[in-house]
């Protein structure tokens, strides 16, 4: 019998640091389930597992067989999968703790975590501000030091966004890279698993141990998992580009301050710095609010009260049920995306949006590669065109809120991977610099990462 | 881009979403905001050609036709709201069939 007292301190400490965190609303898992739980994985983690001990906090749109999985959602609460996701599958072989459910925006759906059945998660540093979302609670546990590493999933930069608005490291794979098995579907074809972590390698190696190839998913790519790349001594030989688009006349001052400098401390590391044009990426997110939540109304159809979770009683025949429960178990935020993504694939709408939306997307992901065909090895870009906001303050304004996304959402659409790292702070709220690298070659994008990490002063002022 | 309350509850009925009368103005209002702002895309001269850009593998890969157990550490009805005999239990389908509006 191995000596589990390494993996039972690990997991005790996480839940004391858990606890501590209850004010941020962060984690959703009841904490005396949540240290019972921690308490039996720890007894049953593989000793000889490169995660072993490591408490990693999971997104509830992402299924465990420990915890519920509601997707922040009244039409799944209470519900508990019969199967864990690959990526927890992987994550459990590696001895790794699974540490409770996080909140979100319903159904992965929002960019400040306030879209939730469980109410709004809050920011770690300032509370009248939002984590950013839609995986809010992951990044703010991860940034109030509650565990090293939480999973999130990115649709359209749920985990870059709120890494940014948090002050910590957030890597969104390239599609394929992560098996979605078990990842709860809103846009199946933007959709990836990715990892917020308080270092770059505390991310990364979370990030290689769920990668990898996958029977379960036939949309995850036939590889072996990541190799994570050493952390070198100089970016020599690297060219990084600058996108233009991405730094707008009317971007934050501070942002761009903080952009230039890090983009002064690449050079210094010996990158080549080229500026790149992507001349599709104004069109960016309009073409995502189409893609998405036409997907999302697709997906979201099986949630219907027949299967999963409540129903919402007293319907005489069948279609009455679907509507009631749909209804009131979808909050104002799902309602809406799911209407929208009706409407523009419905009959005499869907050339006019759909279609052209696709177009769109196959334009925006030719302009990355007309980009890395001239020799850029990564772009560089803000995370975000602001630090985190006011709670409250983009929610009745759908258009303020998508905007949010307006860098992060490019490398979704184009399937490509992509980071966000700490580079300083606007009045003490932190803000991130985004690379985004070529598909599967996430290894040139962390080592890039990795030495910007070292020389960036992200607890400074930009 | 105007989106009217018969629209929004013509789309409702096709998502199977019961929308609250009181909810309507305020929701045809963002939806119309949201269409008008996507409506940007139209910028783009109509290419028929262009092929879509799918993310992930080139060809899906089929799985061998077996049957096999079916790994889940519980069975269905533990989910289902209502479960007998094998069976999802729901009312009458009732009139499906809604008159147009």
């Amino acid at each position: 019998m191995s000596d589990s007292s390494e993996a039972l301190a690990s997991a005790k400490a996480a839940a004391d640091r858990i606890v501590k965190t209850k004010r941020l609303n962060a984690c959703i898992t009841p904490l005396k389930e949540l240290r019972k739980s921690l308490d039996q994985q720890a007894r049953a983690a593989h000793p000889s597992g490169v995660l072993y001990g490591m408490p990693v906090a999971v997104k509830d749109n992402i299924c465990t067989l420990e915890f519920t999985t509601s997707c922040g959602s009244r039409i799944l609460e209470g519900y508990r999968s019969p199967y864990d996701a690959t990526a927890i599958a992987k994550l459990k072989a590696a001895g790794a703790l699974i540490a409770g459910k996080t909140n979100c925006d319903e159904f992965a759906m929002g960019s400040s975590t306030e879209h939730s059945a469980y109410g709004r998660a809050v920011h770690p540093f300032e509370k009248t501000r939002v984590p950013g979302g839609s995986s809010g609670g992951s990044a703010a546990l991860v940034a109030a030091g509650a565990v090293p590493a939480a999973l999130g999933s990115e649709t359209g930069g749920s985990v870059r966004q709120p890494a940014s608005f948090c002050g910590v490291v957030g890597i969104k794979p390239t599609y394929g890279r992560v098996s979605r098995y078990g990842l709860v579907a809103f846009g199946s074809s933007l959709d990836q698993i990715g990892v917020l972590g308080r270092s770059v390698h505390d991310a990364a190696r979370v990030l290689s141990v769920i990668s990898g190839r996958d029977p379960k998913d036939s949309t995850c790519e036939d590889r072996d998992s990541l190799r994570l790349p050493t952390v070198p001594e100089s970016l020599q030989g690297f060219v990084i580009g600058v996108l233009k688009e991405y730094f707008p006349p009317d971007l934050d001052p501070a942002v761009r301050r903080a952009c230039e400098r890090a983009i002064r401390l690449l050079k210094e590391l010996g990158a080549a710095v080229r500026d790149v044009s992507l001349p599709h990426t104004p069109y960016a997110v309009a073409t995502y609010y189409i893609i998405a939540p036409a997907e999302a109304s697709s997906n979201l159809a099986r949630f219907d009260g027949a299967r999963y979770g409540p129903r919402f009683d007293g319907a005489l025949d069948v279609r009455t049920l679907y509507k009631k429960t749909r209804g009131e178990g979808f909050g104002p935020e799902v309602r809406r995306r799911i209407l929208v993504g009706t409407y523009v694939l419905s009959s005499g709408y869907y050339d006019a949006y759909y279609r052209k939306a696709q177009q769109m997307r196959a334009l925006i992901a030719q302009d990355f590669r007309n980009a890395f065909d001239r020799g850029v090895d990564l772009l560089f870009t803000p995370t975000t065109p602001t630090s985190a906001f006011k709670a409250g303050e983009k929610v009745g304004d759908p258009i303020a809120m998508y905007l949010s996304d307006i860098f992060t959402v490019t490398a979704n659409l184009a399937g490509l991977p992509a980071m966000s790292i700490p580079i300083g702070r606007i009045k003490g709220l932190p803000i991130g610099g985004q690379f985004i690298g070529q598909a599967f070659l996430e290894d040139e994008m962390i080592e890039a990462a990795y030495a910007l990490e070292r020389v960036v002063p992200a607890a400074e002022e930009a | 881009m105007s989106v009217t309350h018969e629209e929004v509850l013509k789309i409702a009925r096709l998502a199977e979403l019961d929308v609250d009368e009181e909810a309507l103005p305020l929701l045809a209002e963002q939806m119309s905001r949201i269409l008008e702002y996507v409506a940007q895309i139209n910028a783009l001269p109509a290419s028929e050609g262009m092929k879509p850009f799918v993310p992930g593998p080139d060809a899906l890969r089929f799985r061998a036709d077996e049957v096999k157990p079916w790994p889940l550490a519980f069975g269905p009805d533990k989910l289902a709201p209502a479960f007998k005999d094998g069976f999802f239990l729901v009312p009458k389908l009732g009139p499906f069939e809604e008159p147009e509006a």
